[in-house]
């Protein structure tokens, strides 16, 4: 499926980022913020000042009765790693993305190199999958490794403060399966999309920010105690986005064209 | 055969604004032709119809039998481009870059590298090989356009200014290895610029184009038959018999038109005999640039188009 010229041109573009410092931070500091420090405050407050932590009151009413220890430091710290983190965690394939594709598209035709790969033996759409291919492999792998530093971070801080570990639930697999690969692909087709338009890489980025509006707006739910983000919603919003992604990015790669691209 | 065929190829952007009318010509193989014009005349419009980048309004193109707007990959691989718009990886070094473009062109990793070697000595980049593009002068840029385009042996290149930015060395070397592509290889080389002077140096025929239109084609001999085929010889001489048509230029400087070499002998001898001192004569035919200006002022006075 994939040729060793688009397999020459994913490298490239993944190399691109890593050895730019500037970009390679970005990418890094975000997820470092959202997964280490954000759940790691959590923990430590659940577990030294449980009753400050009474904003969660509305929300761990909310949980079904099986998760209803009677625990309130642990209670808290379950929620904190299966129904907080995974809404902040949606942020990272959707910043890692941007930032990726931006550079991929925007910032080659920024700095006139787009045109000479236009020149190449391949069709506009093997350039343009390879293209998205890498951002989205980027995106999947800051992901994933977010994750897993997410995850050994908060057991052991869970299990030396409380003895024994919580590992993170079922609805991480929805995330990291899911929700995380679409989000991913919304975002680089939206900056794909934008390409034609964007002069430089902030403007394409800009636009992909948009797409943390609907991630907040769940933040805002879930805190205010109005819904709970069990699996089966989290399932349908993964799904319904999978299809939005899939529909989005193949309507984009309809309309491209040299003359758009070039524009 | 022929390697470019452009017939009756036209462009006009949004609607309105005619870049390229009715542009034909054809190219054979080995044959450099210079695609002269001024800035905005649609030369690059021109290097991106030919390459599949733009689609024509009108008319078609083949290179090699391909068709550019049908099936661009396939027209990339046999060629190479040379544009100020296409340039390469700032974060990569000169060799880096070639053989990038190499393995993206379906050359092998080692293969790649042992072309990209080759033609980094061949356009005297060598030194500069390991260092960063963006601490390449213009000149190396260019030069190293050149290497890129030139990775997968292509049987047509296109160059939009290849020469602009080049010191006079380097424009010298890169016209030399130009001419020793199409005269060894065979390639077809599609060269637009707007340095008459330079291109007259390479080419061996030529499209002259004003506002999107082809004012002729051929090679410069043909050019001059359109215009005028004879020459012109500056005589300076103390004086001049009068039955002799001529146009005073300077102090003691004359001009006279002449259909061929021949015709000077019986002029000299015609002032020398009526006692006239000659210290200089010299003879030139209608320069590139020449013929380029009468046959635009050609077309606005209205008899072409």
């Amino acid at each position: 499926m994939i040729n060793s010229m688009q397999m020459a041109l994913i490298k490239k573009d993944i190399k691109s980022i890593t050895a730019n410092k500037r970009m390679f931070s970005v990418i890094l500091i975000v997820p470092l913020v959202l997964t280490v420090f954000m759940p790691s405050i959590f923990i430590l407050s659940a577990y030294f000042v449980p009753e400050e932590t009474s904003d969660f009151q509305q929300l761990l009413e909310l949980l079904p009765s099986s998760q209803q220890t009677g625990d309130l430091t642990r209670m808290i710290m379950a929620l904190t790693i299966n129904n907080i983190m995974p809404m902040f965690f949606a942020i990272i394939p959707i910043m890692a993305a941007s930032v990726m594709a931006a550079s991929s598209f925007v910032g080659e035709k920024e700095k006139r190199t787009l045109e000479t790969l236009l020149y190449c033996p391949l069709t506009l759409k093997q350039i343009f999958y390879s293209k998205i291919l890498a951002s989205f492999v980027m995106s999947m792998a800051v992901s994933l490794i977010s994750f897993l530093g997410m995850t050994v971070v908060t057991q052991v801080e869970i299990l030396l403060l409380t003895g024994s570990m919580l590992l993170p639930d079922i609805n991480w697999v929805v995330i990291l399966l899911l929700v995380a690969p679409a989000v991913s692909l919304i975002a680089i087709t939206m900056i794909v999309r934008g390409s034609a338009k964007a002069q430089t890489v902030e403007e394409a980025q800009q636009r992909a920010a948009f797409l943390i509006l609907p991630i907040v707006l769940l933040m805002v739910g879930q805190f205010t105690g109005f819904i709970l983000i069990s699996v089966w919603i989290l399932l349908g919003f993964g799904a319904i986005l999978a299809v939005i992604a899939w529909i989005y990015m193949q309507s984009a790669m309809r309309k491209v064209t040299y003359e758009m691209v070039l524009n | 055969m022929n390697t470019v065929i452009a017939d009756r190829l036209s462009k006009t952007y949004a609607q309105t604004n005619k870049a390229l009318d009715q542009v034909s010509f054809s190219l054979g193989k080995g044959e450099v032709f210079g695609f002269l014009g001024p800035n905005g005349a649609g030369k690059t419009t021109m290097v991106k119809l030919l390459n599949g980048m733009l689609e024509p309004t009108e008319g078609s193109c083949l290179v090699c039998g391909i068709d550019p707007a049908v099936h661009p990959e396939k027209m990339h691989r046999i060629a190479g481009v040379v544009t100020e718009h296409a340039q390469m990886y700032d974060h990569l070094t000169g060799y880096e870059n070639l053989v990038f473009y190499g393995t993206l062109f379906g050359i092998g990793g080692s293969e790649s590298q042992t072309r990209a070697q080759i033609l980094l000595e061949r356009l005297g980049l060598n030194d500069a090989k390991d260092k960063k593009l963006a601490a390449y002068s213009t000149g190396m840029r260019q030069r190293l356009s050149l290497a890129r385009a030139m990775i997968h042996r292509p049987e047509v290149l296109f160059l939009d200014e290849p020469t602009s930015g080049l010191d006079p060395e380097s424009a010298q070397s890169v016209n030399q290895m130009i001419k020793q592509l199409a005269k060894e290889d065979g390639t077809t080389v599609f060269l637009c610029t707007h340095q008459l002077r330079y291109a007259q140096e390479i080419c061996s025929s030529y499209g002259l184009i004003d506002e999107g239109v082809l004012l002729a084609q051929g090679t410069i001999e043909q050019l001059r038959a359109m215009v005028f085929s004879g020459m012109t010889v500056t005589i300076r001489a103390d004086d001049i018999p009068a039955e002799i048509l001529s146009h005073r230029t300077g102090v003691n400087e004359y001009e006279i038109s002449v259909e061929s070499e021949e015709d000077i002998p019986p002029v000299i001898r015609q002032i020398v005999d009526q006692g006239g001192n000659i210290y200089r004569v010299t003879a030139k035919r209608m320069s590139l640039e020449e013929i380029y200006f009468a046959l635009i002022e050609e077309r606005k006075g209205g008899g072409r188009r």
